[in-house]
């Protein structure tokens, strides 16, 4: 090993000034006061806070392929010949520590299990959502497959990700970021079926040689007179809707922070809304220049979600804006989930301060 | 090794937040109950155990420090456990080695959380930054970056576990498995959902929050504190002698963790549709305390999620995995069934203040079998990515 050690800036091709963490996370220095059934109590506006340059160490090797070469490599035991991907060590503890061997593999796997889709992130992964994992046996040069599973992220080329896409033992192919940095989001898994031969021979496969279809883009043939009456009435309820949230603080909070022109394409037809200062406007045409698309065949399921919200009802029977994105029934034409959730705390904002008066208990 | 006895029992309310109490103070609260159960003097206590999962939560780092002199226990030893969510079981474990191996006669074990501190100034919520800081739990190199988290981790354990067992976990017994959890709480004064109702069917609409688990299915975030007193056979002779109430004994522990990577061969690593952990620690407790699954009354387990839940029963041998759809189709833990789970309302609605919270499932499982004269209780831990940790203690009442 080289007795000097040089910092220098990694080569890659993508120049970012992006901050680690978003701005808007850092609080403002201040004491605030709580007003409990028992006094007062102060609460002190703080961070814990340790900046880092993580050392990739002996992972190095297998980032730095990922990177330059749009490869992965395993580490497999001279002796029992297991092969570990990733090369999460250097020697094989079940045969005394013997050291294992560097291994290239191919990019085609299958799935450990059905991944899953997480629609709530952590802090640092907000804007991500809905974004599905998911752990990968990869093929060996022999055809032979890993004996541990990558975890990677998962995609369609079929819009958002939302179960029945995978299922466990379903062939992916690892596709490679255009521009990558050394991680592991430098590379993701699509499903086989989902990709042209010529894809499939491609190696690596890169981000841009795929095409990724747009679902909200799909035609839904000319709509009925029902499908328009219905459309029209969840129009109006949106509007009832939109009359509610400023007589809810809770409500504007929800929405407070939050730009969005959205476009809605239903089945019988189309609208828009826009998220703006706390409130919500809905226009009659849908957006030419909208920020998110999102389409949904059957209007009436909007409907049904918007009289939960809107008039008092005993047990919520809709499920929630959050659910049908998961569930693929409202489509985005885009993995940005934040306008959603937002919209979704609308309703039981509305409860909470009683300008919907519920008839049951509200649950947790 | 000796036999070792609980004696004395303390607990705070659970809370969401507690905007009116440090960690400090919740310590002290459930170690002063502790002590006044037990009718002892904290200066009898010989040494102490503090489990405490998260330095985050806590802001500091060696949180058990402030500790000293605030329960008691200067100059005396005072070691800190932080084992992921199994955190409360395996500072107990530490705590249970001290007496049974003869070191000491009296020992303090207590666990402490604050949670809701942690806040998201960008979503102006605590739940994002909650989450976070459970996901700082995860390796920064391989899994961390691609947002691995809580949910996610036990989630694929639950999918996976689906896979094998396609038609298991059924939306309707888990949904009502809600709704007895609910129901069970109310009798917990300490639970941090008392008052509420949910219903199987209110579990059955409610959103998901990574899909195939749903909100209602999950444990909530707590902040507060238990506190548990382990003595000698002696020393508990001695404090039975002044407080007239029979203690009850620990006859069987058991511990197990797996690997971190996934893989097929479960001697080597993680396998996703299982939790061979709960199954391993269980099978030793009980050996250890010489009684068949079946010989218990009562288990407190850690639910960190309703379907994980269902799957820890079935590791534990209460029913054969695939088939834990019969615990609440064949009644096996439902009202009137052979088998009490979770009579606190568990960690989804009595609170799982995590260094804690198998602390409290101890004072649980404690209280229900002298109050119904059960003779062999489970009190289960589990914690880490992909539920990797299990511990599980066997309690006894000696008639």
């Amino acid at each position: 090993m080289a007795k000097t050690r040089k910092e220098v800036a990694s080569p890659t091709r993508k120049i970012t000034t992006k901050p680690v963490i978003s701005p808007a996370m850092l609080p403002m220095e201040a004491i605030t006061e709580v007003h409990a059934a028992d006094g007062v109590y102060l609460q002190r506006n703080d961070v814990m806070f340790t900046a880092m340059k993580h050392t990739q160490g002996e992972f190095s090797d297998f980032f730095r392929a990922l990177r330059d070469e749009g490869k992965v490599f395993g580490h497999r035991c001279p002796e029992c010949r297991h092969l570990i991907i990733p090369p999460f060590m250097r020697r094989c503890p079940s045969c005394n520590f013997v050291e294992m061997k560097k291994e290239y593999v191919k990019d085609t796997g299958i799935m450990a299990a059905t991944p899953v889709i997480t629609v709530f992130a952590p802090s640092r992964y907000k804007g991500q959502e809905p974004f599905g994992t998911g752990r990968v046996f990869l093929e060996a040069a022999d055809g032979r497959l890993s004996d541990t599973a990558m975890l990677v992220r998962v995609r369609t080329t079929r819009g958002t990700i939302r179960p029945g896409i995978y299922k466990k033992g379903t062939s992916v192919k690892l596709a490679f970021c255009d521009h990558r940095q050394g991680e592991m989001l430098d590379v993701f898994a699509v499903p086989q079926s989902e990709l042209t031969l010529k894809q499939l021979r491609k190696s690596p496969l890169l981000e841009s040689e795929i095409k990724w279809g747009r679902l909200s883009e799909v035609e839904f043939g000319k709509p009925s007179v029902q499908l328009r009456k219905t459309l029209q009435e969840v129009i109006a309820d949106f509007r009832k809707l939109a009359e509610m949230v400023p007589r809810s603080p809770r409500a504007t909070a929800n929405l407070a922070n939050w730009h969005r022109t959205v476009a809605v394409r239903t089945g019988g037809g189309t609208f828009s809304f826009v998220v703006n200062e706390g409130k919500l406007h809905i226009q009659k045409d849908g957006a030419k220049s909208a920020d998110l698309v999102v389409a949904i065949q059957d209007p009436s399921i909007l409907l049904t979600w918007l009289r939960d919200s809107t008039q008092p009802v005993g047990d919520v029977k809709s499920p929630a804006l959050t659910d049908m994105v998961i569930e693929g029934t409202l489509v985005l034409n885009k993995p940005e989930l934040e306008t959603i959730t937002r919209l979704d705390r609308v309703p039981r904002s509305l409860r909470r301060d009683h300008v919907v008066i519920s008839q049951s208990t509200e649950a947790n | 090794m000796r036999d070792v006895a609980i004696v004395g029992a303390g607990m705070t309310p659970c809370r969401s937040r507690w905007v009116e109490k440090t960690f400090w103070e919740l310590a002290q609260m459930a170690v002063s109950e502790a002590v006044h159960d037990a009718g002892i003097h904290i200066q009898e206590v010989e040494a102490g155990v503090a489990g405490i999962y998260n330095d985050i939560f806590e802001f500091q780092a060696i949180p058990e420090s402030g500790f000293q002199g605030i329960i008691g226990l200067q100059n005396k030893p005072l070691m800190r456990v932080t084992n992921g969510g199994a955190t409360g079981a395996y500072a107990m474990l530490a705590a249970y080695n001290l007496v049974a191996s003869g070191l000491h006669d009296l020992v303090l074990v207590l666990g402490v959380e604050k949670a809701l501190d942690c806040y998201d100034y960008e979503a102006e919520s605590n739940t994002p930054a909650v989450v976070q800081t459970i996901g700082y739990s995860w390796d920064p190199w391989f899994e961390r970056p691609l947002g691995a988290h809580a949910s996610e981790s036990y989630a694929e354990v639950i999918q996976a576990y689906m896979d094998e067992h396609p038609g298991d976990l059924a939306p309707m017994a888990r949904a009502r498995i809600v709704e007895l959890l609910c129901q069970q709480a109310q009798n917990n004064p300490y639970a941090q959902r008392l008052g509420e109702k949910v219903t199987a069917d209110q579990v059955l609409h409610s959103r998901y929050v990574v899909y195939p688990v749903r909100v209602l299915e999950t444990c909530v975030y707590t902040e507060g504190a238990c506190a548990l007193i382990f003595a000698s056979t002696e020393m508990a002779k001695k404090i039975q002698e002044r407080n007239g109430r029979d203690p009850i004994w620990l006859t069987g522990v058991g511990a197990a963790n797996e690997p971190y990577f996934v893989g097929n061969d479960i001697t080597r690593y993680k396998v996703l549709h299982r939790i061979y952990s709960d199954h391993v620690a269980t099978k030793k407790a009980l050996k250890m305390a010489g009684i068949g699954i079946e010989d218990v009354g009562v288990i407190e387990l850690h639910d960190a999620f309703i379907p994980q839940f269902m799957i820890t029963l079935a590791e534990m041998g209460v029913v054969p995995v695939g088939k834990a759809n019969d615990l609440v189709e064949e009644g096996i833990i439902m009202p009137g069934g052979k088998l009490l789970v979770n009579p606190s309302g568990g960690l989804v609605f009595g609170g799982h203040f995590v260094g804690g919270s198998n602390m409290m499932s101890t004072w649980s499982a404690m209280r229900e079998m002298r109050a119904r004269g059960i003779e062999h209780g489970l009190v289960h831990g589990t914690g880490a990515s992909l539920s990797m940790y299990g511990v599980a203690i066997v309690l006894e009442r000696r008639a």
